[in-house]
């Protein structure tokens, strides 16, 4: 079933020239989490904000269940669209226990369900023990959870996290995010997760949306997203692509590092350029060989290596971290994958 | 005033929120600056309509003393401000001067003292023939000694600057505070010696606070009546109020009043001018204080000199008051006056001072409310003027809404006229600006997040702002009660000019008796007046960092 539609979705700031969204469109089904990334002023978080009708679309309408909750002619204010949302900020409020927060959207029911709901709620993210304590006592972590919790607990058609993690440390955040998305797909939460980092996209997303000067430039699983990039900015935004120039010929692709045996349906001699990503690279030493070893990054796990072809295109590429090389040394890199390569003309 | 300290989170200039404006809020904005704004256009309506006669007989003959007179003494006591606010705050802030805490507190204190009661003090002591230090020199030498005059321009100045200092010192000493260690420490890397450092770094970066003190002293001098009515220099203010009381002469007080406001809009407009171009507040977690410095032998000099501006600003006062107190409390005959002059006894001013103010305080804040919450929330170009209209009291000398409203409502809303309300109606007109302060920088310190949070769990915009956003600027909104409570206290010419007959609150007592030469069956009211003030200044110095 489909939660979420967004159709023709615009919105122009006052004072501003670009349009912060412009003309996007997509569709969310039941039980999904969409992460929406993007780097910082694609628009991601302003989508985000219409959904939850704390912004007004300039034109485009979004629907919820079915029901238009924007458009030309209505706007729901946000109170009625029955979202969940967990803000960048966690917004949790100071002045309220934990148990409070969260039993502040529970509206309308007897103390004895509002106590069970909370409880349920706190129990999930396990934070029971907490429920009397401030916001002031809890750490980033909890706090984030309580901010979860709160969202959640009324039961929300649809739940929107604008960057959730972002004020977490790095090591908390990937413990943070693994429980948060544990929970979600335990509760079956639809979700739109909005974030500026390709890493958490992946991991939290069913499907992820790229977005770009408030252009949606392509929807699809991670994988899609990754192996078939349909735009430029999406290879590159998506695992740090190189671009390397090209020409078609009939077994593939002619480049500077040697052919490139993949089918292309384009004219023979058209100019293109291939997305190549550090794990597509391979080298060997080579005293006559294609390009020099610039600079190497050990990253723990593995080392990446900068390397310069001697037209001064520049390809990175991943090595195991033991194998460690001289800058300045020369090489004969090459392309090696047991995937086809994201093609786009010149 | 004190809410210019709060340097925190600004949340105001995040993205414009385009969520529309209800047009509730709106509304009630709108109206409360079509409030605040009618006084102040009448004025000027007044004044434009007064005879050609007036302006001419006014332009031939007073106005350039008066003019003279008046820019004079804002020059030379903001000046005075400057120089001891500032100083005194480097000495508790910056130095290892003894006693700072104590110093602290006895220095933002003389802001609970009304001038015009320390200029009874001053005169009191200073008076020639008669004032107690001339006459103590003369037992002792047997002949006459001279000693300053406490009246004119230079007396004046002297007592007026040691009652404005504190709003100087207040904000330079939370600027002196604020300040990242590491930018003095950055000039001294690069080569400047302490002094330098001072000059070309310190203070330049406490400008902004320094400029928003300054205004507030000068618009201060630019109200003050009582004191330059005791000290007998004639300023814009005495000589508006001399023609509403004496002469009753309305016309000539409409233009004088005209070109008052217009000069204070004029110190306004210049001050938004340069605080535009310059704001740099820098909050940072990692802040550490910078290192004191070592007064070493200048110590007991320092010492001296801040015990000096205390002796002047508060000891002095606070002792002559109080043995003044005890001596009309010893002495059945003042007593008796003072507990029953007429048909009112010491408890009606007491209680009529307090009602008033409480409930000019309740109104601004309430006031107070959608204007911030429309400049806060939706920052455009109209909620920023309904903000600035709403700001403009503190351009408004007393006297000038005194006369304001006495037109007004003879006019318009004459079975006001004659009650304590439209005394009240003063009050809130001319201190609305600092409960609306107060509710904006309440505000700016709100995440929004909040309020959308709140949103998103079913609350409407109205329900929002009762259950989230008020609970937690209440502070705020009773800092800036507490600031109105405060100064509507002290405020004497709007009181003298629009109260009903029998209608004496502490403020007028005093004066009252004070005038008259009765001092010491003024004191007791003086006291309780300056005791009642400090009250909220108490609540207010709490919430500031540097005296907790």
């Amino acid at each position: 079933m489909t939660t979420l539609q967004i159709k023709n979705l615009s919105k122009k700031f006052h004072g501003s020239e670009f349009s912060a969204v412009n003309n996007i469109s997509f569709e969310l089904q039941n039980d999904e989490i969409l992460a929406v990334v993007g780097p910082s002023g694609c628009g991601k978080t302003t989508t985000l904000r219409l959904i939850a009708g704390l912004e007004r679309p300039d034109s485009g309408s979004i629907l919820l269940n079915g029901e238009t909750v924007a458009s030309q002619s209505v706007f729901i204010p946000p109170e009625k669209r029955g979202i969940g949302m967990v803000f960048q900020d966690h917004a949790l409020f100071p002045h309220l226990t934990v148990f409070d927060n969260v039993a502040f959207g529970l509206r309308g029911k007897t103390k004895t369900e509002i106590r069970s709901i909370v409880g349920e709620m706190l129990h999930m993210v396990g934070l029971l023990s907490f429920s009397k304590r401030y916001p002031h006592e809890l750490s980033g972590g909890e706090r984030q959870r309580v901010a979860l919790a709160r969202a959640l607990a009324p039961k929300p058609v649809l739940v929107l996290m604008d960057e959730p993690f972002s004020s977490l440390d790095a090591d908390l955040r990937t413990e943070v995010r693994e429980h948060v998305r544990r929970i979600l797909k335990t509760i079956q939460a639809t979700v739109v997760f909005v974030t500026h980092d390709q890493e958490e996209a992946l991991y939290m997303g069913d499907r992820l949306a790229v977005l770009q000067k408030g252009h949606l430039e392509q929807i699809g699983t991670p994988e899609e997203i990754f192996h078939e990039s349909t735009t430029r900015f999406v290879a590159e935004f998506i695992g740090d692509s190189d671009f390397l120039k090209g020409k078609v010929v009939k077994d593939g692709i002619q480049t500077e590092i040697g052919l490139i045996k993949q089918l292309v349906d384009l004219p023979l001699t058209t100019q293109v350029e291939i997305a190549l990503r550090p794990d597509d690279i391979d080298f060997q030493i080579d005293g006559s060989g294609n390009s020099l070893i610039i600079e190497r990054f050990f990253r723990g796990a593995f080392n990446l290596y900068r390397l310069r072809l001697d037209s001064g295109q520049i390809l990175h590429a991943f090595t195991e971290h033991t194998r460690i090389l001289p800058v300045g040394a020369r090489v004969q890199a090459h392309v090696n994958t047991d995937h086809s390569l994201n093609i786009f003309s010149a | 005033m004190v809410n210019h300290l709060q340097t925190t989170n600004n949340f105001s200039l995040q993205k414009i929120k385009t969520i529309p404006v209800s047009p509730r809020l709106l509304i009630s904005a709108g109206l409360v600056a079509l409030f605040v704004a009618i006084p102040l256009i009448y004025i000027f309506i007044r004044a434009a309509g007064a005879e050609v006669e007036a302006w001419q007989r006014l332009f031939q003959t007073r106005i350039w003393k008066l003019l003279g007179n008046t820019l004079l003494l804002t020059f030379s006591v903001t000046t005075g401000a400057l120089i001891v606010g500032v100083s005194m705050a480097w000495f508790t802030e910056r130095t290892d001067l003894p006693a700072k805490k104590i110093f602290r507190w006895m220095l933002a204190m003389p802001l609970a003292i009304p001038a015009y009661i320390g200029a009874i003090v001053h005169l009191a002591l200073l008076r020639p023939r008669g004032g107690y230090v001339p006459q103590f020199l003369e037992n002792i030498f047997g002949r006459e000694i001279f000693t300053p005059s406490p009246f004119g321009f230079w007396g004046a100045t002297f007592i007026l600057t040691f009652f404005m200092y504190p709003y100087v010192y207040l904000l330079s000493a939370a600027a002196f505070r604020s300040l990242h260690a590491s930018l003095e420490e950055a000039a001294r890397t690069l080569g400047r010696n302490p002094l330098q450092t001072l000059f070309q770094v310190t203070l330049p970066a406490l400008r902004p606070g320094l400029t928003a003190g300054a205004l507030l002293v000068a618009l201060d001098i630019l109200a003050e009546y009582g004191t330059v009515a005791l000290l007998r220099y004639e300023t814009f203010s005495s000589a508006i109020f001399i023609q509403l009381s004496g002469r009753y002469d309305r016309s000539s007080a409409s233009v004088l009043s005209g070109i008052l406001v217009g000069l204070a809009i004029l110190f306004l407009w210049s001050e938004l001018r340069l605080q535009g171009q310059a704001r740099f507040t820098q909050v940072e977690s990692n802040w550490r204080p910078a290192s004191l410095f070592n007064l070493g032998k200048w110590k007991p000099l320092a010492f001296v000199i801040v015990f000096g501006v205390v002796s002047a600003s508060l000891l002095l006062p606070a002792i002559v008051l109080l043995t003044w107190s005890i001596q009309a409390l010893l002495d059945p005959e003042t007593l008796s006056k003072i507990f029953y002059t007429g048909s009112q006894g010491f408890s009606s001013y007491v209680w009529n001072s307090v009602w008033s103010s409480g409930v000019a305080a309740l109104i601004a804040v309430i006031l107070s409310i959608p204007v911030g919450l429309l400049a806060v929330r939706y920052p455009n170009r109209l909620s920023q003027i309904i903000s600035r209209i709403c700001q403009v009291g503190y351009a408004i000398p007393g006297v000038v809404i005194a006369l304001s409203l006495v037109l007004l409502v003879n006019r318009f809303l004459p079975f006001l006229y004659g009650t304590p309300l439209i005394v009240v109606m003063a009050y809130v007109l001319r201190h609305m600006p600092q409960a609306v302060r107060s509710s904006e920088s309440a505000l700016k310190q709100l995440s929004p997040t909040l309020e959308e949070a709140s949103r998103t769990l079913g609350r409407t915009s109205i329900q929002t702002v009762f259950q989230v956003t008020l609970p937690l600027i209440l502070p705020g909104l009773l800092a800036g009660g507490s600031l109105v409570f405060l100064t509507s206290l002290k405020e004497l010419p709007a009181t003298l000019l629009l109260r009903p007959a029998g209608f004496d609150t502490l403020a007028v007592r005093v004066w009252a008796w004070a005038a008259d030469g009765f001092y010491i069956q003024a004191a007791p009211a003086a006291f309780v007046l300056i005791f009642v003030s400090a009250l909220p200044l108490y609540f207010l110095l709490r919430r500031e960092q540097i005296f907790r």
